[in-house]
């Protein structure tokens, strides 16, 4: 498996491998211009990037519809397969459709009480996670419009479902409650794809209905947020990264091979808890926005020492060492030929940050790294250094039987660390996990991102007052969305924005090197914003040691 | 007809005198319009009326013979008589001053005198049929003194007070007219000048009667008015009146024909520059108005009676004495009586009866008689007391009943502004004058006159449009039409439009939901900008939400009305907006911190409140060297709120940078 | 797909462009054959005609069934829009139960693969949904302003009259669609103002009113002069469709000779007329002839809710100066002598007033100096009193609104535009796009502004710009807008560092744009002239 790797690589993203040795070679500039070529711009790695590269999402979706039409034979250009279900059929019922689905909406309320749903067994473990489930108790009319009500009002609704119809998943509400919803779902999906088209999205006032297809599965978001389709078409992509990482993708269309309508919660049980949780984050964490990991901010001397000591505790399967601490990495060391890529981090992030059962030792537990190579697991040993700390070992090994000698790097990387010290200079480091953006000393300053490209790294600071809600925190991260997609706007995108809002001024610049998001008072002047554009690069580039991974290490 | 046809009358007052008989001989003198009543010669008394002194001044004076004509000097101040022709005896009405009685003998040998006129208090003109001698009287020396003598033949002689000029009549057929005019002891000859008279038969040789001959100031204007009989045009019959111009400089000429379209005996009266004609045998009279136009020949202008004939409104002899205590019906008195003389310019004497009246004209019936709204107009606005009866005319106009078309309504306007605008630019160049210091100079300008022509926007306002507006019945339309008419007359005249004749406008355009209107008349600036104007607008918003933008734009404009903006924004919650208004306008170092605070707490908007407070907190700053406020400003509780909001540590610390 | 799309869109030589073209356009009502096997009794008007039967059927389906779909997840607010790879759809319910839909298909482009052969490749992104949302609202309000509603059709005839007059009016109309060509101002909907002195337009005022005095059967009156409104008795969003119709229909189809220059054909066939050059654009040519049909449009307007017909007649004037009379309809035909008195009251009276006007024109025409190409270009739009004016386009031809910059610039506005539609608070936005110009949008107190700098021209700074613009402010000052001289100098230098600093290349450019200060600050005196600006 691992002999294969390098060739599917080199396929999926030319600039992977970026010539590191070009980092080192020219001196780096101290304010930073847009002739900036990647590799000089603060906070890019000197040892070359240790992510596959990735300018951002689009480059991820690209590929992916290229894997989806190239590689896999069954499918063919623009759209895939016309679903075994006979399209005559389909389009036959399509004209009564309308006459049954003026129902739905009614239907739904009952279905959304207990009882009326279809007697299938209710997968364990899908039944402590935290969606709005309606109320056991029978509850009056007035109380089922509520629940309607409510349920139409979340911001973000996303589905997962079969080609078949099948539900797979459901962010709000039982799956089966919605499954007359979702075969609606899927008969639109087909209709179309019976005239050899593809739904894209639906959009109507105050919220957009975002389909994507990804063979054998197809997801639906329903959102009220300011995202445009597009994101909401990578954040569905996540999502089936997310099953894929469970699955993988071999598996997953394996099973729908074997069993056409098969029920695919039945393997999933238990995983609501990671999608729902990924959802959140991706609602609250910019690392998805930007496309790259954001590292604890950490003095060069301390990280050196973390990623030697990491370094020098391997075994032969092992492909990634990696410490984070809260969704921010510490240190990362890698095989020298393999990169790793930020949506499977982020994916991994997501897999610790969602599951609290880490803690209680070490885990070894298989994973699947669907940009990496979908076909096959990985095997992931995780475990907290010390109870009390967030700091996270996560250890990526290829062989399932190399659990002892992967928890024994561990054993050997602790001693190491805590032979020179460094564990407590990070226990130190962790007492003050993000810093604050008055720390840059610029009034007006609010809150910023800044992207390193070619590390694939960035730095934001914490978010502080006026954003301390967390609706107010979520609304800025909207914010980025928006500047984020008008600059990468498939079609027509910008290299400079500026906003003046209600309540904030942000300012958006991409360049070929790095990509950078301002927030700040609403009262600021245009003046005032670029003279604080310099101010801040200049600070990151003194800062750019702590707050970045400058030099990425391999076995 | 009834009373409201009449526009001519006498005057309710009448000088009342003792009636002319054979002991009692009356006397008119034109100077001091003085009646006097000499009866037996003076011997039984002499009373002496003017229309002005109710109390009369009576006196005895030895009866030498028949009186031929009496006249006082002007102030009363001398009394002269002339008995015979070769004489004139004075008397003195000085006080402490020799009553005794004083000759002049006329200087030219053996001429006659044909009569005197006092030209001041103390100098007095002979005329005599060979010339006229000027003099200067010597009150306490009892005697004349000679100041000047012009030798000529004189068939008859005629005096215009007001503008001090005598009139000759000269050569056989007495065409021939020598003005003199005298001045401060001055005596000036005028160039001389002929009455055409009417083409005539060889054989009946005719000539210019005195009585067909007046003189009058019309418009400031002094003119010669000749009652031309027979047309010299044959084609047209009837007499016409000839006005010859008679200036101060230069020749005298011929300048209007009045047509009268009759024949037979007129007589011709001056009132409030009207020339009256009265005609016997109709016993109706009719007026001329120079001003209005007529038909040019390029010589004269021809004019027509303004009106139809009317008779003057019929008069009731008020009764005097003992009679009105028995309740019997006053006497109609009789009109165009034969006993009835005319003096210029507004003077009826009927010295059989023993009345005096001024001649009035009555502007109100006229009003009905003219149809022609524009000619009517330029008819009233000539007159003395016009403005009521003008606005009147304005109001009539938009009345239900008799309503005028749009394009009448334009120029009756057009007509009264163009008065309004010539009064505002006197006014302007006088100011401009005086400021300019040529107050001192001579001759120093006198302050514009004021006359009720001048009919402002305010008058229009309160007398016309708004009780125009006020009536619910007229069609919003046409409310409309005619306030625009009103506007564009007088920007047409660049007379800058008062703002509440735009509160009308705008007010009657919102009682009728025409906003649409409303708002494009602002788009055009046709409603010019103002505060009270934007203030009215604010009100508005409640029905017309647009009212807000377009107020503020106007304030906006005026760009003296920052304050207001400021308040306007704050009100509707934008304190942002305001804030960088103040800004931009670099304000924002002395606004009161509380005030915005205050506002931005209102909204309930954390954020907001956070972004002010950060702002003054870096004011602080930035003019203290300290993010904190001072006690003077007064927002403890604003902090108070900011910690309990973002706490302790989101408030900003002294920084140097 | 994506990277194709993007840039300034210069295409390879081997590849063939597609324009987006209209692939349907549809308008049925569920209620009509709500049982099985009826299906087709729904369908009300299906553009083409050809499309068999089924197929109709299927697509009317789709539609309802997004529409329901949507409705479970907010049952008052359905489907606007549908995107698919090849096209777009458009739903529009303008009566409860009725409704219209219009399928554009995505722009094409078609690439030789390195094995030659053919490979069509859909641009997914051109489109933007509230240009032909608002194109397929126009086409109702269209219909309606000729028809009046779908159910006074409904009323007058049933079903059947209601077919006819909808493919009576839309197999003309749909033609007339120019979809490659629609962008924001097809949002706005806008009416261009024409700006005049008080002065002239006090004169017009009273003009219209004796007319309307004298003519009592007029009803409404508007005054145009060649494609700019000068004043409308109309209520706006009537005003706004019917102006509409006189600008891109009624008028190009008469005046366009007039505009060149030469004598209206129509002219010479009316001796009647040889004292004035007012003529008629609706309704009888030669007044003299008795025969002459005095047939003018009929029109439906909506005042207070109670719909009036009324007649439209159109007179023009030389120089095309225009006024249209509305009388209502229910008042007895219009008789050609009627005609002749409208014709001898207003005909004398344009051409007096077209010379005023004239001159106006010429003044505006001066300050403008047209003829040079100024250093940005704007389009500005105020929702409150449909005021639009825009020097990005040409004036409008009966066929495509011309405009002078890049197509994917005028997208990036519609982009801005529909950014500001998600809040009604005031917000700026000024983007750099890949080739280099700048556009700012700016939307304050229900105006937009939209400016696109020119950055790229060397001379930025020279004067002429500066001139351009103070023609437009005056033009704007006219239309009733405000400008403020203060409060721009903070943003102006601002406005200029932006561009600069964060385009640092050619650091020339930093000596020039200093000198541009006084340039910029006029120019940014646009982007402030609303009150609640910065």
């Amino acid at each position: 498996m691992a002999a294969d790797m390098p060739r599917k690589r080199s396929g999926e993203c030319p600039e992977g491998t970026l010539a590191p040795s070009t980092g080192q070679s020219v001196e780096r500039a101290e304010s930073p211009t847009p002739g900036l070529t990647q590799g000089m711009e603060p906070g890019a790695g000197q040892e070359g990037a240790m992510f596959v590269h990735t300018r951002s999402y689009e480059d991820l979706t690209e590929l992916e519809d290229r894997e989806a039409s190239g590689d896999s034979p069954k499918e063919y250009v623009g759209s895939p397969p016309p679903l075994p279900t006979d399209i005559r059929q389909i389009s036959q019922d399509f004209s009564e459709l309308s006459t049954q689905l003026t129902g739905v909406a009614r239907d739904l309320q009952e279905e959304m009480l207990p009882g009326s749903s279809e007697d299938w067994l209710e997968p364990q473990g899908a039944a402590g996670r935290p969606a709005t489930e309606p109320s056991q108790e029978s509850s009056t009319e007035g109380e089922e419009e509520d629940a309607t009500e409510a349920w139409r009002l979340h911001q973000k609704h996303v589905f997962v479902l079969s080609e078949a119809g099948k539900p797979v998943y459901s962010r709000y509400g039982s799956e089966e409650a919605l499954s007359s919803t979702m075969g609606v779902m899927v008969a639109l999906v087909s209709f179309l794809e019976a005239d050899k088209n593809a739904i894209r999205s639906i959009h109507a006032d105050g919220y957009k209905v975002v389909f994507v297809r990804r063979s054998p599965l197809v997801l639906v978001a329903v959102a009220r947020t300011r995202q445009s389709a597009q994101e909401l078409a990578q954040e569905l992509l996540y999502i089936y990264y997310q099953i894929l990482s469970l699955l993988t993708g071999a598996q997953l269309s394996h099973i729908f091979q074997q069993k056409q309508n098969y029920d695919l919660r039945r393997l999933l049980s238990g995983s609501e808890r990671i999608t729902d949780n990924l959802l959140q984050l991706m609602a609250r964490d910019p690392s998805f926005l930007m496309g790259a990991a954001r590292c604890l901010p950490l003095a060069a001397a301390v990280r050196d020492t973390v990623s030697a000591s990491l370094q020098q505790a391997r075994v032969r399967s092992l492909v990634f060492s990696i410490l984070l601490a809260r969704n921010q990495l510490v240190a990362l060391v890698r095989r020298k030929d393999q990169f790793l890529h930020p949506i499977d981090l982020h994916l991994l992030f997501n897999l610790i940050s969602s599951s609290s059962s880490f803690r209680e030792g070490e885990a070894w537990t298989p994973v699947c790294l669907p940009k990496f190579n979908a076909a096959g697991f990985f095997h992931a040993h995780i475990s907290y250094l010390e109870p009390d700390t967030d700091l996270c070992l996560l250890l990526v090994s290829t062989d399932r039987e190399d659990f002892f000698a992967v928890s024994d790097c561990r054993r050997r990387f602790l001693e190491r660390i805590r032979k020179r010290g460094a564990h407590l200079a990070l226990r130190e480091a962790l007492r003050t996990p993000y810093y604050s953006v008055a720390q840059v000393g610029i009034p007006d300053l609010r809150h910023f991102l800044y992207k390193s490209k070619s590390s694939g790294l960035f730095t934001s600071p914490e978010i502080e007052a006026p954003y301390t809600s967390e609706e107010e925190q979520e609304r800025l991260l909207g914010l980025y969305q928006y500047l984020h997609s008008r600059a990468h706007n498939a079609s027509r995108p910008l290299k400079t924005i500026y906003y003046t809002g209600p309540n904030e001024n942000l300012l958006a610049w991409v360049t070929g090197a790095f990509e950078l998001y301002l927030c700040y008072s609403p009262l600021g002047t245009k003046a005032s914003a670029v003279s604080a554009i310099h101010k801040l690069m200049r600070w990151i580039r003194k800062e750019e040691d702590r707050l970045f991974i400058l030099t990425p290490l391999t076995y | 007809m009834g009373s409201e046809d009449y526009y001519l009358e006498l005057c309710e007052r009448p000088v009342q005198f003792e009636k002319a008989n054979p002991v009692n001989c009356v006397f008119f003198d034109e100077a001091n319009k003085q009646v006097f009543a000499v009866r037996s010669g003076g011997a039984t008394g002499v009373v002496v009326k003017g229309p002005d002194d109710r109390n009369p001044i009576s006196f005895r004076m030895d009866d030498r013979g028949e009186v031929k004509c009496i006249k006082f000097s002007l102030e009363n101040k001398i009394l002269a008589v002339q008995r015979t022709s070769k004489a004139v005896d004075f008397c003195n009405f000085i006080p402490d001053n020799s009553q005794l009685e004083y000759t002049q003998e006329c200087k030219t040998k053996n001429a006659n005198i044909l009569g005197f006129c006092w030209t001041s208090s103390t100098e007095i003109v002979f005329i005599t049929d060979q010339g006229i001698e000027f003099y200067q009287v010597l009150p306490e020396k009892r005697s004349l003194k000679l100041l000047k003598s012009h030798n000529i033949n004189v068939n008859w002689h005629m005096y215009c007070p007001e503008s001090s000029v005598i009139l000759l009549s000269t050569t056989v057929l007495e065409n021939v007219l020598q003005p003199f005019y005298f001045k401060a002891g001055t005596m000036s000859k005028l160039p001389k000048f002929e009455i055409e008279l009417p083409a005539a038969p060889k054989s009946t040789k005719l000539s210019l009667s005195e009585r067909d001959i007046a003189m009058a100031t019309i418009y400031g204007q002094l003119y010669v008015l000749f009652l031309r009989h027979h047309s010299r045009t044959s084609n047209s019959t009837g007499a016409e009146v000839v006005l010859y111009h008679l200036p101060r400089e230069g020749a005298c000429k011929k300048m209007h024909i009045l047509k009268l379209n009759r024949t037979g005996k007129f007589a011709l009266n001056v009132v409030d520059n009207l020339v009256v004609v009265h005609h016997q045998d109709t016993e109706t009279s009719v007026i001329f108005d120079i001003r209005l136009r007529g038909e040019f020949d390029g010589t004269v202008t021809f004019h027509h009676p303004v009106l139809p004939a009317r008779s003057i409104q019929p008069y009731q002899i008020p009764l005097a004495g003992p009679a009105a205590v028995t309740n019997q019906s006053p006497v109609p008195c009789k009109l165009y009586s034969s006993s009835w003389i005319v003096f210029q310019p507004d003077i009826i004497i009927s010295a059989s009866q023993g009345y005096l009246w001024n001649l009035q004209v009555k502007l109100q019936p006229i009003v009905n008689l003219l149809p022609d709204k524009g000619r009517l107009m330029d008819f009233l606005l000539q007159r003395k007391e016009c403005k009521a009866v003008v606005l009147s005319v304005c109001s009539q106009m938009l009345s239900e009943s008799d309503r005028a078309t749009l394009p009448v309504i334009a120029t009756v306007f057009d007509k009264l502004n163009h008065e309004y605008k010539k009064y505002l630019d006197a006014e302007q160049s006088y100011t401009m004058a005086v400021e300019a210091g040529q107050s001192r100079s001579n001759p120093p300008l006198k302050r514009p006159v004021r006359t009720q022509a001048v009919v402002d926007q305010s008058d229009v306002y309160t007398h016309v449009l708004s009780p125009f507006v006020e009536n619910k019945e007229t069609p919003p339309k046409f409310v409309i039409a005619v306030l625009m008419e009103y506007i564009r007359s007088l920007n047409q005249f660049q007379i800058p439009v008062q703002h509440y004749l735009h509160e009308l406008v705008i007010k009657t355009l919102v009682q009728h939901n025409l906003f649409y209107m409303l708002h494009q008349f602002l788009q055009y600036h046709v409603l010019s900008d103002s505060k009270p104007l934007a203030c009215l607008l604010l009100s508005l918003e409640s029905f017309y939400p647009p009212a807000h933008q377009l107020s503020l734009d106007m304030l906006k404009r005026l760009s003296t009305a920052n304050d207001e903006i400021v308040e306007v924004l704050l009100s509707k919650h934008q304190v942002l907006a305001a804030l960088r208004f103040i800004r931009g306008i670099g304000g924002h170092d002395n606004i009161s911190a509380r005030k915005f605070l205050d506002a931005a707490k209102q909204t309930d908007d954390v954020m907001l409140f956070y972004t002010i407070f950060r702002f003054f907190e870096q004011r602080n700053q930035r003019l203290r060297g300290n993010p904190n406020f001072t006690p003077g400003e007064h927002c403890e509780e604003h902090v108070a709120f900011f910690k309990q909001a973002f706490g302790e540590q989101a408030l900003m610390r002294p920084t140097t940078f | 797909m994506a990277a194709a799309a993007a840039g300034t869109g210069t295409w390879a030589a081997q590849e063939k462009q597609f324009p987006p073209a209209l692939l349907s356009f549809f308008i049925y009502n569920p209620r009509f054959g709500p049982r099985e096997g009826e299906e087709e009794n729904k369908i009300l008007f299906y553009h083409p005609n050809e499309v068999e039967k089924n197929e109709k059927i299927r697509n009317v389906g789709l539609c309802e069934a997004i529409v329901q779909f949507t409705r479970t997840f907010s049952p008052s607010k359905p489907a606007k829009s549908l995107h698919t790879q090849k096209n777009r759809q458009f739903f529009n319910e303008p009566e409860e139960n009725f409704w219209m839909v219009m399928v554009v298909r995505n722009p094409i482009i078609e690439k030789q693969s390195k094995d030659g052969k053919a490979v069509v490749e859909y641009q997914e992104e051109e489109l933007l949904d509230k240009v032909y949302s608002s194109v397929l609202q126009q086409c109702y309000s269209m219909y309606k302003l000729f028809n009046g509603t779908f159910l006074k059709a409904m009323e007058d005839g049933g079903v059947k009259l209601l077919k006819e007059r909808l493919e009576k009016f839309f197999h003309r109309y749909l033609q007339t669609l120019h979809l490659q060509s629609c962008d924001l101002l097809d949002i706005f909907g806008g009416i261009s103002f024409f700006p005049l002195d008080k002065m002239t337009y006090l004169k017009i005022q009273s003009f219209i009113n004796r007319m309307e005095e004298s003519l009592s059967v007029v009803k409404y009156t508007a005054f145009l002069y060649n494609d700019q409104l000068i004043w409308s008795g109309l209520e706006q969003d009537d005003m706004r469709i019917l102006y509409k119709y006189l600008t891109t229909s009624l008028f190009p189809r008469h005046i366009e000779p007039e505009l060149a220059g030469r004598d209206s054909p129509v002219r010479a066939e009316m001796p009647g007329n040889l004292q004035h050059y007012g003529r008629f654009l609706t309704g009888p040519l030669n007044l003299n002839d008795p025969e002459a049909k005095c047939r003018f449009p009929k029109i439906f307007v909506n005042t207070d809710d109670t719909y009036e017909e009324l007649h439209l007649i159109e007179q023009a004037g030389r120089m095309v100066l225009s006024a249209v009379s509305l009388t209502p309809a229910a008042s007895t035909q219009l008789t050609l002598d009627f005609c002749r008195r409208l014709d001898s009251i207003v005909g004398p009276q344009l051409t007096v007033l077209a010379s005023d006007i004239c001159e106006q024109f010429n003044i505006n025409k001066r300050i403008s100096g047209s003829e040079k190409e100024p250093q940005f270009k704007f389009i500005y739009f105020n929702h409150m009193n449909l005021a639009e004016k825009s020097t990005i386009h040409m004036r409008k031809t009966p066929s495509v609104s011309l405009t002078s910059v890049h197509p994917d610039l005028m997208k990036i506005l519609g982009d801005i535009n529909s950014d500001f539609t998600r809040a009604d608070e005031d917000e700026e936005i000024i983007v750099k796009a890949m080739s280099d110009y700048w556009v700012v949008g700016k939307k304050s107190d229900q105006r937009e502004l939209y400016v696109i700098l020119n950055q790229k021209n060397a001379n930025l700074i020279e004067v002429n710009g500066e001139e351009t613009l103070r023609h437009a402010v005056q033009q704007h000052l006219l239309l009733g807008l405000t400008l403020t001289a203060h409060n721009t100098s903070l943003k102006t230098s601002a406005n200029l560092c932006l561009p600069l600093q964060l385009t640092g290349h050619d650091s020339d450019w930093v000596s020039d744009t200093r000198k541009a200060i006084p340039a910029l600050r006029n120019r940014f005196l646009l982007g402030l002239m609303i009150p609640r600006g910065f």
